[in-house]
């Protein structure tokens, strides 16, 4: 019997490695050396950009809104630069490492891409690094924002126009401990990398600014959509001055409606991290949460004339605001698409390549200025304090308040003394001002200026 | 004599496709290199859990948790720790035997849908475990870098070494189990699907018979997560989350999970047409939904079913006429 169906079994074995040996592609282009006599190249007229990203799955909002970003990048160049037509290839990963590196591996072995772009969240994005590292190849982050990722596991092909983690919520708690002058928070936080590192960079900042104390609470995300016990347990008794969410998504708009059907909203202030109050989960949102502060690199109501226009041509396109996932990933994208103008389209030596992002003028950014640092090649650009607030046709928004300008994935600390501190985790930092090195307590101050001006 | 003839044509037939799985580098692109490896760890998991379901008749949704396990332990001792070749990977199965003994002969008291919950939640729980444990594990993270070794000059983070080196082990892994399905063990595990009181009555220990078939499967998922592991460079909770199980428990049922060959079979299928479907929509999970509702649907026995089938109909049914006659002797002397 077992003979017989190997037998099956080698016919369907045969016929399917035929049809896959027809139809993945052999490396066929690779044998134009440049030793062939003839210099002209069919196949080099195209530049391949790969796009990996989670569109389905509990992630694929912010998959959608990077692609729609980028797209409308890619339709302002017409797919064109210097005459070679760019050709996006879209990969999902449904959010799954496993799955990620696969596609990672699709992309570079089948595709033979050019630059690699793409990735949502932190994780997917040190994974995917982790397998680029040897390859040779750009790799553009977009919404993904692990600080690691252009510090200690940087790469030189990495180049990376967006954000870390840190980086606007160090701002966020230096302001809120300097202006407002509270002195202990309480933190509900999910217990993954992009959080901890959001919660790092507040409690930095925090610190420094002359708070003393960041409680905090983790919890895995997904796991509850009852967070009764966990508001319950929040001790109004002891002094904290505000509650500090640092969640996003489901998790999020579950916790904001208990919090404010639980009577909170009345007795201490709530704070939200970069993405708790984002479009469009903000939409999902209880009218009582205006003014729930926050800070990030966009805001809904910026007046400059790049992002109007930018939001403009968003909208026309496809029928919505752009959000912050949106406006970074078609930041990336245009940067590309300079830095391949730059080089004149051409692609065959990729340092050449990363220098032009590095070097590329994103002065006209639609988020406001955008510098590259050429050291790990990460984003210098303006962060946004912010409230939610409910314009005339009752919808709820982030509205600017404040406006902190150039400020670095390393905040103001001293990009050696910034390294030699552990990475963010659940229990670094402590939370205890004290605990924190006298090295992370000072640097410049930053300066708040009005929004809009 | 045609039937000796017949037998030397199909010889030579499978002596061909087993070079062109060994030569598949090149002749075939470096991506489709990196599927067969993709298809030979999963097949790992595919082969276990299809080996519990057509020999012994039970549904393990834990197998996955143990491909998993496996590639912890990789992650944690043999890069982390740094231990040396092939100590880690020793530790590695025997640490998965140690948990899927324990385990096992919890569940194996259960039988049928019970058995299936409690390998789920067993399944469930590692998973949860590996999300929440940050401290060790890193959480939702998991372990990166992990890369696969230089050996005796023989550099494995070379694809083609490792395709090689996974086909090899997986063609070992296959003749091993087959030589157990045909052992005396095998049919008695096959007893026990059949019939578990008749073979009691027998006097064979139904129970330790089970428990040893749970392990077995065990190591051959570990097997899957170790070359899982080292192929991806990383470990994470994603990679034994509940719809990997399904997906591979489908993979095991699209080939047929009766038959030795349909896991494999499914495997290879369900991993090629995720690669081909994918390319052209992003519907794609709609679409490979679909196809197994059709196979399901119109053939429970998975693929091979209706291999089986046309065959079958071949020699007395309505495609007779058209077709070429079969030779039946070759049916009673299998």
């Amino acid at each position: 019997m077992i003979k017989k169906r190997l037998n099956i079994f080698a016919v369907l074995i045969l016929v399917l490695v035929l049809v896959t040996a027809c139809a993945t592609p052999a490396p066929e282009p690779e044998t134009q050396e440049p030793n062939a006599g003839e210099s002209v190249e069919p196949e080099a007229e195209q530049i391949k950009i790969g796009f990996i990203s989670a569109f389905t799955g509990v992630f694929s909002s912010f998959g959608t809104m990077q692609r729609e970003g980028a797209e409308l990048a890619l339709e302002e160049y017409n797919y064109e630069v210097a005459g070679k037509e760019i050709v996006v290839i879209y990969e999902d990963d449904q959010l799954d490492n496993e799955l990620a590196v696969t596609k990672a591996k699709k992309l570079v072995q089948q595709d033979d891409i050019d630059i690699l772009t793409g990735m949502v969240s932190g994780d997917e994005g040190l994974t995917v690094g982790d397998y680029m590292k040897d390859k040779g190849i750009p790799v553009v982050p977009m919404y993904s924002a692990s600080e690691d990722m252009t510090m200690r596991s940087f790469f030189p092909m990495v180049v990376r126009a967006t954000w870390t983690g840190a980086q606007s919520q160090d701002v966020f708690g230096y302001y809120l401990a300097k202006e407002l002058g509270y002195t202990k928070i309480y933190q509900i936080g999910e217990d993954y990398s992009y959080p901890w590192n959001q919660g790092g960079g507040f409690i930095r900042g925090f610190c420094r600014g002359g708070g003393e104390e960041v409680a905090s609470v983790w919890f895995p995300p997904g796991s509850t959509s009852d967070f009764s016990s966990m508001i319950a347990s929040i001790p109004l008794d002891e002094d904290y001055d505000a509650v500090y969410y640092n969640g996003a998504g489901g998790d999020a708009v579950n916790f904001i409606k208990q919090f404010v059907e639980l009577g909170m909203l009345d007795q201490i202030p709530l704070l939200g991290q970069s993405n708790t109050t984002e479009k469009p989960d903000l939409d999902s949102l209880p009218t009582d949460i205006v003014g729930v502060l926050s800070a990030h690199h966009t805001t809904d109501d910026m007046t400059n004339p790049e992002w109007v226009a930018f939001s403009e041509a968003f909208n026309e396109r496809w029928g919505h605001d752009p959000s912050a996932a949106s406006e970074f990933a078609y930041s990336s994208m245009r940067m590309i698409l300079r830095a391949l103008e730059a080089v004149d389209g051409d692609v065959s030596d990729k340092e050449a390549l990363v220098e032009a992002m590095i070097n590329v003028d994103m002065t006209d950014d639609p988020r406001g200025p955008v510098v590259i640092d050429p050291t790990y090649h990460a984003a210098i650009g303006n962060v946004y304090i912010r409230e939610v607030a409910m314009g005339d046709d009752g919808v709820l928004f982030n509205k600017g308040l404040l406006t902190v300008e150039n400020v670095s994935q390393f905040g103001p600390y001293d990009p050696d003394v910034y390294l030699a501190q552990p990475e963010d985790t659940n229990s670094y930092p402590s939370g205890l001002c004290s605990d924190l090195p006298a090295e992370m307590l000072e640097g410049p101050e930053y300066e708040f200026l009005p929004f809009g001006d | 004599m045609i039937s000796n003839r017949k037998k030397t044509f199909q010889n030579l037939f499978i002596v061909f496709v087993v070079l062109l799985l060994i030569l598949l580098p090149f002749y075939a692109g470096e991506y489709a290199v990196t599927t067969f490896i993709r298809i030979i760890y999963f097949g790992f998991l595919a082969v276990a859990m299809g080996f519990l379901i057509g020999q012994g008749g039970m549904v393990s949704l834990a197998h996955t948790a143990f491909f998993g396990i496996a590639g912890y332990v990789i992650g944690l001792f043999g890069y982390e720790r740094g231990w040396p070749f092939p100590t880690a990977d020793i530790f590695a199965i025997v640490v998965v035997i140690v948990f899927a003994v324990i385990f096992g002969m919890i569940a194996i008291r259960a039988q049928k849908i019970v058995f299936l919950m409690i390998t789920l939640a067993f399944g469930q729980v590692v998973w949860a475990f590996a999300l929440q444990n940050t401290k060790l594990l890193h959480g939702w993270a998991g372990i990166r870098g992990i890369r696969p070794y230089l050996i005796a000059g023989i550099n494995f983070y070379e694809i083609n070494n490792y395709y090689w080196m996974s086909l090899v082990l997986f063609a070992l892994g296959l003749w091993v189990l087959w030589r157990i399905v045909k052992s005396p063990f095998g049919l008695a595990l096959n007893g026990t699907a059949e019939s578990s009181q008749r073979m009691s009555a027998l006097g064979y220990p139904v129970y330790w018979i089970r428990v040893a078939a749970f392990v077995l499967a065990a190591v051959y998922a570990a097997l899957g997560g170790i070359l899982a592991t080292y192929n991806t460079g990383v470990i994470t909770p994603t990679t034994i989350q509940m719809s990997r199980t399904i997906w591979v428990l489908l993979m095991v049922i699209l080939g047929g999970a009766s038959y030795f060959w349909g896991p494999v079979l499914g495997t290879f299928v369900a991993v090629w047409l995720d690669v081909f479907i994918s390319q052209n929509t992003e519907r794609y999970n709609t679409v490979i939904g679909v196809i197994f509702i059709l196979i399901v649907l119109f053939s429970p026995t998975g693929i091979l079913g209706v291999v089986d089938n046309i065959r079958n109909r071949k020699n007395n049914g309505f495609l007779s006429k058209w077709l070429p006659k079969r030779n039946k002797k070759l049916d009673t002397e299998v």
